[in-house]
């Protein structure tokens, strides 16, 4: 019975080790062409993409002799790069990130490379440990009409509302909290509950003679990352989606068909304002990473933050002051969002993400398809995970290292997993940046005051149709 | 072979240069700013428009706005710097003790990059958290709030310019003092003349060459500056301190209007030329003529 165990044992290690052997085997031999390479790569500096610099590229080099550089830079430089490089087609990057909601306006410039093509063509290069099966539904986004692929998921997370459990846990706060507002502090499940819950901690800051405040704002007053606060994360909350305009002929403005200057736009934008004077001052010099440092710092009792954060600002000690405090939920919601999301008629949120793909300007298409598999495997993705809060693939759910660290993001996989669903993603509209543009200097007006609400909404619907019809989206 | 044709063959390096990396740039932003280009439009090639893209510059708050901001931007920063720069120039004619390491620790801001000093001044300038606004709000009660009020930010980026850029004032003020010749100085301390008169009648009439360089050298800079006060404000609080170098790489490169940002571009270069022309005027041009007519 032990010698047939062993012998059992000893056959099962051969094969794991055949197994592995034959993937090493495969990047190695498939390689082989391309040993010596170099391969570009531009990337926003995310905990995702160090992972991808620090560890998938060194793994890539051992293992396929092709040398990765990989420029971890700024959103907004990341994105000057990429666009100029493809634009003037000089070929400097072999693979781009693309963020989710940029990958309309790629497509419709051609700019990338058909993935699912180019390893149909050329079967030598498509790995046996890469399938776009194995993927969660955020892998959709990177597809065209067709089902063909443009691109290779590297991260996947939603925006996520946080919570310090400590405070909200506090007995004192919690006695205090009912006594003025009649009910349990928790949680807010409402626009109204949310605002109350900043006022009192903004409050409780001052009297215990904390640098509390009652949330974050991504608020930036000359940064396009307070447009995206508001259209993506915040507005859906209220039933603004998609920016508030009408693919149905292109139009913003009510009267015209659009809703970005709706009533309901302007309680939304009116309430985010409010908001204000609960936020920690540096909340209108705010991007989202500043976001991130500031609930990290303890200065926020709650906040929408992006999940790509969430596990160094719950579980790392070196960079975060309110490790074991931090709660995940779902984002306040205005009645009727809940169930407009579910039936698939709205959203509650961003699911924020994106991928890596090869411009066609590449002169090394085929080491860059390489690579990209290399980091589409299932293999990989548990330690990326755990390293940084990101989840592409079904599989990682299940992974004991990344249930461990659920725990200690006190479940954010879990509810990525299932609450995923009620997020979204942004618009498939390929004037992406134009608009946001055209518009953002009105909302910079209405976060210092010189425009109200009303009047910002107002000037922002004009100023799209007016870009969409020069843009000639617009008739 | 002929001296003139040896002369050519040395400079035939540089005028290709010139040619390559100078001209056909310029010529290209010339043709692209009579085209309707966007790279994200329905359709994303370029298309010929006349002067279209002209006729919108003439009537665009936002561009006008900018340069107006910019305008005042130049004076208020250049003027600073000439005032201080030439007091510390001044400062630095004369003997004192540490003089060597004063001036290289005042020289150190020109060695930095200009995102860096931008870069410096936001961590200085973070509401609430860089010392500078919370030490402000903390001991002299301002509500020190960079990204909330106009002003603060205007004034911060025209103090961040004045940082960076009167080092290379003092210096070139410096170089211009020390090449002074001293007899008409002697002769008018002999005269009696008192400190201002000989600042008045000798120093600023022999400095006029220099000054009018310094200042042509820093219009330019401060007309198209961008790195800076993109990492300090991104052009905020609203549209503060959106100055047109910062206007046109918003327009030029997340909104992808090739078309109308070679146009603005050529417009602020117009516009840059006609105000150093302006300058040589009012500095240089009636003063020659007024000897002229002496």
């Amino acid at each position: 019975m032990q010698r047939r165990s062993i012998a059992w044992l000893a056959g099962l290690g051969s094969l794991l080790l055949a197994g592995t052997a034959s993937a090493a085997g495969f990047w190695t031999d498939a390689a082989k062409p391309y040993a010596g390479t170099t391969i570009r790569g531009v990337s926003e500096s995310t905990p995702p993409s160090n992972f991808v610099k620090d560890v998938l590229a060194p793994q890539f080099e051992e293992q396929t002799g092709i040398k990765v550089e990989f420029e971890t830079t700024s959103w907004d430089q990341m994105y000057d790069k990429a666009i100029k490089d493809m634009e003037a087609n000089t070929g400097i990057y072999d693979f781009v990130y693309i963020e989710q909601d940029i990958i309309y306006s790629y497509l419709s410039r051609d700019f990338l490379v058909d993935i699912t093509k180019s390893l149909k063509d050329t079967p030598a290069l498509a790995s046996a440990d890469f399938s776009p099966d194995k993927f969660t539904s955020f892998i959709d986004y990177f597809k065209d009409a067709n089902g063909d692929l443009y691109g290779v998921p590297m991260e996947a997370f939603v925006k996520i509302y946080l919570y310090r459990k400590d405070l909200f846990g506090d007995p004192k706060a919690q006695e205090a909290f009912k006594a003025k507002y009649g009910y349990d502090l928790a949680p807010a499940k409402t626009h109204k509950e949310y605002q109350e819950i900043a006022e009192f901690f903004t409050q409780w800051g001052k009297d215990n003679g904390q640098e509390l405040w009652g949330t974050t704002l991504q608020a930036h007053s000359g940064h396009p990352s307070s447009w995206y606060e508001f259209f993506e994360s915040w507005g859906p909350t209220f039933g603004v989606y998609n920016w508030g305009i009408n693919p149905d002929g292109w139009s913003a403005t009510v009267a015209h068909g659009g809703s970005m200057n709706s009533d309901t736009a302007k309680a939304a934008l009116t309430y985010w304002l409010g908001l204000l004077k609960y936020a920690p001052p540096e909340a209108t010099a705010s991007t989202w990473d500043e976001v991130a440092a500031s609930f990290a710092a303890g200065r926020a009792a709650q906040g929408l933050v992006y999940g790509e954060n969430a596990a160094w600002i719950a579980a790392d000690d070196t960079k975060s002051g309110v490790v074991g405090k931090v709660g995940v939920a779902l984002p306040p919601l205005a009645e009727g969002v809940q169930a407009a999301a579910e039936s698939g008629k709205g959203y509650i949120g961003y699911y924020d993400g994106g991928a890596f793909g090869v411009p066609h300007s590449s002169k090394n298409k085929e080491a860059a398809l390489l690579w990209l598999q290399f980091i589409g495997q299932e293999s990989v993705q548990p330690d990326w995970a755990v390293a940084a809060p990101r989840i592409t693939h079904t599989a990682t759910y299940d992974d004991p290292k990344v249930q461990a660290m659920d725990a200690k993001i006190d479940g954010y996989y879990t509810l990525l997993r299932d609450s995923g669903k009620l997020f979204a993603g942004a618009p498939a509209y390929p004037f992406h940046a134009q608009v946001r543009e055209a518009t953002a200097p009105f909302f910079y007006q209405a976060i210092t005051g010189e425009l109200t609400p009303s009047d910002a909404l107002d000037k922002m619907a004009e100023a799209a149709e007016t870009e969409l019809t020069n843009l000639g989206y617009r008739k | 072979m002929r001296s003139s044709t040896i002369g050519w063959l040395f400079l035939a390096p540089t005028l290709l240069i010139l040619l390559v990396f100078g001209m056909l740039p310029f010529v290209y932003v010339l043709v692209i700013g009579f085209t309707d280009w966007n790279a994200f439009a329905a359709v994303a090639t370029p298309h010929f428009n006349g002067v279209e893209n002209y006729r919108r510059l003439v009537f665009d708050d936002q561009v006008l706005t900018a340069l107006w901001l910019t305008l005042r931007f130049t004076i208020f920063a250049v003027v600073s710097e000439l005032i201080l720069g030439y007091f510390l120039a001044q400062l630095f004619m004369r003997d004192f003790p540490l003089k060597g390491l004063f001036r290289t620790l005042h020289t150190l801001p020109l060695m930095v990059a200009p995102i860096a000093v931008g870069a410096t001044w936001r961590l200085l300038t973070v509401p609430g958290l860089g010392p500078l606004s919370y030490y402000l709000e903390r001991w002299a009660g301002i509500e020190y709030r960079l990204n909330t009020y106009a002003s603060q930010a205007f004034f911060t980026t025209v103090l961040m310019d004045l940082w960076h850029w009167t080092p290379l004032v003092t210096l070139t003020l410096l170089a211009g003092l020390s090449a002074l010749p001293k007899d008409p100085f002697e002769q008018a301390q002999i005269d009696g003349a008192n400190r201002f008169q000989i600042f008045w009648h000798i120093t600023l009439p022999m400095l006029r060459p220099v000054i009018l360089t310094t200042v042509f050298i820093r219009a330019m800079d401060a007309l198209r500056t961008v790195d800076e006060v993109w990492m300090l404000t991104g052009g905020g609080p609203g549209a503060a301190t959106r100055y047109i170098g910062l206007h046109i790489w918003r327009v030029v490169f997340p909104k992808t209007d090739y078309g109308y940002g070679a146009a603005m571009s050529l417009l602020t270069l117009y516009l840059t030329i006609v105000l150093c022309w302006l300058l040589y005027v009012a500095l240089v041009a009636r003063k020659r003529s007024g000897e002229d007519s002496r």
